[in-house]
């Protein structure tokens, strides 16, 4: 880690001050926080990630649409400031909690005012990454983690607090990510490269059937969209060991965008792409084009409802979706109105999808 | 019309009305109780505020026989009493009245009251009681009266006299009559509710077997009193023309326009004469039946007259139209108009209207509407009243006002004649010159409306903010204070005069001012009240 946590704490103490000294001036309180939006998402072709833009927003304490943005930013900074005083490491969720309460006003009428600081975690964690952009620390450098989706199976033995962890050994489970995967030391790899898995059942399927020890690979989940620390470990596993990376997704809008996810960052943490984001990973499947190319038979085949075509859309639209074999797999997902899950797969028998996956593999019949 | 007509001759007048009381709103015994109380305190409030009185009423309702659902009913008022003499022909004798006058009064020639005799007669079979006294009168005169119906004639049953030590003047009367208290209760109620709020310059007692009211005089001013006149010549019929012409069967047709009609001098009349091709030297009691039709219809075709005027109207008056509402509705807004005199065929009026809004009046799907003529409160069918078209065609969308609102539309139309549905004398018809002055009268209360909300919307939004920044402030100000270690009361105290610049309005300081104004009002009151015996004994009674 670049910063200590000193370092940190002095970083988000002086952002505290430089908001007071504004009040005490006698002026209105503005936060400048870079805004993470898609109009300020930059592809950045060169690199194959996205960051963040140049866009600023201002959150003005004395606007009512603002105002409420401005309390929970403030909240969630004494929280922080709190944990790292106090040298404890919440999560997202315990932070959620932290901070809620009602907050009870009587006003001049007599009239009593109670709102809650925020009603949802999402709430709170936004205001987490607008603090994040604000003064461009990370919340693994705050000492903030979130809850880990990620876990792996296959040939990597990995050192966490001075226990060796062998991950060829541990039968049907699997290994989970710890919150901060840069506390993680990758002892040794032997592997040939990294399966991606959106979904759990799937890898807990090609863990059994012992596909990682037939292939000489890693298998990694996170089951659905990605939190940061699965990112950041497939990442180093790119970075630092040069393994090849395959995505396998359903055949749909979403999980196509889960792939360019793991690949090149998401719009609302564009600036931890950086950090995350692994520009040399390949999407196996599966496409649309798949469903005629491995004969997938119809009763695997799903009508593409309004919202998948409207995402569809969407992707068209996105500068990092404009590589020709993804124009022609999104044109034919919105020419057939059709889309399969991973499990259509077991079309031709339940082994199927290990030859699915060594043919797109071995034949490099993937698309990026 | 004509069908009654021939009816008048064949009966005596007291007989005809006895068996037309349907006519007079006594159907039933519940309508009839209510009837009698409006005619009675009709006639008290006509003989107390036309005279410059502020009016004092009483009134009574007791049982007097539970099982044969007889009542008594006892009105008292200060008005300007009755002489002596009067006292039996004025109870006793129907369409008694000295003068064919005009002006605005609440009944007609007091017709009323001597249908409840009838009634009264009818239906118990007991006389009337009646107790009076003129101003400055040193006797107090009382009479037991009934009506020989046959006759048209009082009949004196009992009378007595006593000195009138203290000075009263003023009339009561008693009657017992078949009436269903329990029945009638809320629209009596609801009735005097009605009548304070438009004569708030009145003071009401109210006693019957379960509910006692009492109206205090909310104010001392009284609207001017309508000055008497005579009628316009648009506006006659027949049968004026008919009575006019037997006062003084010698006058030429010349003559008896300026002497019986308004606003007609010698170069009207001529002129009138002349284009309905009319002798002006013709004495007016050799006039045919016929020609009397064709003069009747002419001095209503005739567009030479000059126009009607309004002195024979008493309006409220905005004034005391606001006070009566206020005190009445409890609203936390009031704005009423007097509009200027008008008339329909060659009758005058004048229409008030007021909108209150907010405050105590109860959210409706429909504006709550207070009907009004000559200052009576018309209860039944509002469903054809003008006022009632007129409320409905309008959007009140424009006027800000989204329903379910807490929203009523007064409507006073005052006239010498007032163009009544039907007999029942409960609703005001669709009279285009009528309708019109209601609907410009409504309009300018409802813009007046408009411009509160706006101002009150503003306000609001204002004051939202205010509240929600205050509220975040003192969430900012602790999480602040402990990030930067500095004393959280100052940064609440800096955060709050920033929200304070930002608005331009300090709601603490402003509600704090207008508390101690409101305390210094009322400390004010009450030392005004304790020097006052008078008022403080009113508080007392209530």
């Amino acid at each position: 880690m670049a910063r200590t946590r000193e370092e940190v704490l002095k970083i988000l103490e002086d952002w505290g001050r430089k908001i007071l000294e504004q009040i005490e001036k006698g002026q209105e309180p503005v936060l400048e926080i870079p805004s993470r939006t898609l109009s300020n998402t930059v592809w950045d072709p060169v690199r194959k990630i996205l960051v963040l833009g140049p866009e600023k927003m201002r959150r003005r304490f004395l606007d009512l649409k603002e105002s409420r943005k401005f309390m929970q930013t403030m909240l969630m900074l004494k929280l922080i400031v709190e944990a790292i005083r106090e040298g404890v490491y919440p999560t997202i969720r315990d932070l959620y909690y932290n901070g809620k309460h009602t907050i009870v006003y009587k006003d001049p009428r007599g009239k009593v005012f109670k709102e809650n600081t925020w009603d949802d975690q999402q709430e709170s964690n936004s205001v987490i990454e607008d603090i994040e952009v604000a003064t461009g620390l990370l919340r693994e450098e705050m000492g903030i983690s979130a809850d880990v989706k990620g876990k792996v199976v296959g040939p990597i033995i990995v050192r966490s607090k001075g226990f060796e962890i062998d991950a060829t050994k541990l039968g049907d489970a699997a290994l989970s990510l710890p919150p901060n995967p840069d506390e993680l030391e990758i002892v040794k790899v032997e592997a040939n490269y990294v399966l991606v898995i959106e979904k759990d059942a799937i890898f807990q399927r090609l863990n059994r059937e012992g596909f990682w020890k037939d292939e000489n690979c890693l298998l990694v989940t996170a089951k659905g969209m990605p939190d940061r620390a699965t990112r950041r470990f497939i990442r180093r596993l790119s970075e630092e060991f040069k393994l090849p990376v395959y995505v396998l997704t359903d055949a749909d809008p979403y999980g196509w965008y889960i792939y360019s996810v793991y690949r090149s960052g998401s719009i609302k943490l564009s600036y931890e792409s950086e950090r995350l984001a692994t520009p040399d990973a390949k999407f196996v499947g599966v496409t649309a084009s798949d469903i005629i190319e491995y004969k997938i038979s119809d009763e695997y085949v799903i009508a593409a409802t309004d919202r998948d075509i409207k995402r569809a859309h969407e992707l068209l639209r996105y500068p990092w979706f404009q590589s020709d074999a993804w124009k022609r797999e999104i044109s034919l997902f919105l020419k057939m109105k059709k889309k399969v899950e991973i499990e259509a797969l077991s079309t031709h028998g339940l082994k199927f999808l290990h030859d699915y996956l060594k043919d797109k593999i071995h034949r490099k019949k993937w698309i990026e | 019309m004509r069908g009654l007509e021939v009816k008048y001759e064949e009966l005596s007048p007291a007989e005809w009305f006895r068996r037309n009381k349907e006519l007079a709103g006594l159907t039933n015994p519940t309508r009839a109780l209510y009837q009698t109380i409006r005619e009675f305190v009709e006639n008290s409030l006509d003989a107390t505020e036309s005279y410059g009185i502020l009016p004092t009423v009483k009134i009574k309702i007791e049982y007097v026989d539970k099982s044969k659902g007889w009542v008594s009913v006892y009105v008292e008022d200060n008005g300007i009493g009755i002489p002596d003499h009067e006292i039996p022909n004025v109870f006793g004798k129907v369409f008694y009245s000295s003068k064919y006058r005009i002006r605005q009064h609440r009944g007609v020639f007091g017709l009323g009251a001597k249908m409840v005799i009838l009634y009264a007669q009818s239906t118990t079979n007991k006389p009337i009681f009646v107790r009076s006294a003129p101003i400055g009168s040193d006797k107090i005169y009382e009479y037991v009266l009934m009506i020989n119906t046959l006759k048209n004639e009082p009949i004196i049953l009992e009378r007595r006299e006593y000195p009138n030590k203290y000075g009263w003047h003023g009339t009561a009367v008693k009657v017992v009559i078949e009436g269903d208290w329990g029945k009638a209760k809320r629209r009596i109620e609801e009735y005097l509710r009605r009548t304070y709020m438009i004569a708030p310059y009145a003071e009401i007692y109210f006693k019957a077997p379960d509910l006692t009211l009492y109206f205090p005089r909310a104010t001392t001013k009284l609207p001017p009193p309508p000055k008497e006149g005579l009628p316009h010549p648009k506006s006659v019929d027949v049968e004026l023309i008919k009575h006019l012409i037997a006062r003084d069967p010698n006058l030429t047709l010349k003559e008896f326009l300026i002497e019986y009609f308004d606003g007609v001098g010698k170069q009207t009349a001529e002129a009138f004469l002349k284009w309905a091709k009319l002798d002006e030297n013709k004495k007016v009691g050799e006039l045919t039946e016929d020609e009397i039709t064709y003069l009747t219809t002419k001095m209503r075709e005739f567009d030479g007259w000059r126009r009607p005027r309004a002195d024979w109207l008493s309006p409220v008056g905005e004034e005391l139209l606001v006070e009566g509402i206020k005190k009445v509705l409890e609203p936390e807004f009031v704005a009423a108009v007097t509009r200027k005199p008008s008339s329909y065929g060659g009758h005058p009026f004048i229409v008030e209207a007021a909108i209150a809004w907010g405050g105590k009046i109860p959210p409706s799907e429909k504006p709550i509407i207070y009907r009004f003529a000559n200052k009576v409160p018309l209860l039944y069918d509002e469903g054809s009243d003008v006022v009632r078209k007129v409320v409905e065609e309008i959007d009140w969308s424009i006027y800000k006002v989204k329903f379910p609102a807490p929203l009523a539309v007064i409507v006073h139309v005052c006239s010498t004649k007032i163009p009544y549905v039907s007999a029942g004398k409960e609703a005001i018809a669709d009279v285009v010159e009528i309708e019109e002055e209601i609907m410009l009268a409504i309009r300018e209360c409802a813009r007046k409306l408009r411009m509160y909300i706006t101002k009150k919307e503003k306000e609001e939004e204002i004051y939202v903010k205010y509240a929600t920044f205050n509220m975040y402030a003192t969430e900012v100000a602790h999480a602040l204070a402990f990030v930067t270690r500095k004393p959280e009361e100052e940064i609440r105290k800096k955060l709050r005069e920033l929200i304070v610049k930002k608005l331009g309005v300090d709601f603490e300081a402003k509600l704090q001012e207008e508390q101690t104004a409101k305390t210094e009002q009322a400390q004010a009151q009450t030392q005004a009240a304790s020097s006052k015996p008078e008022t403080a004994q009113v508080a007392a009674k209530k």
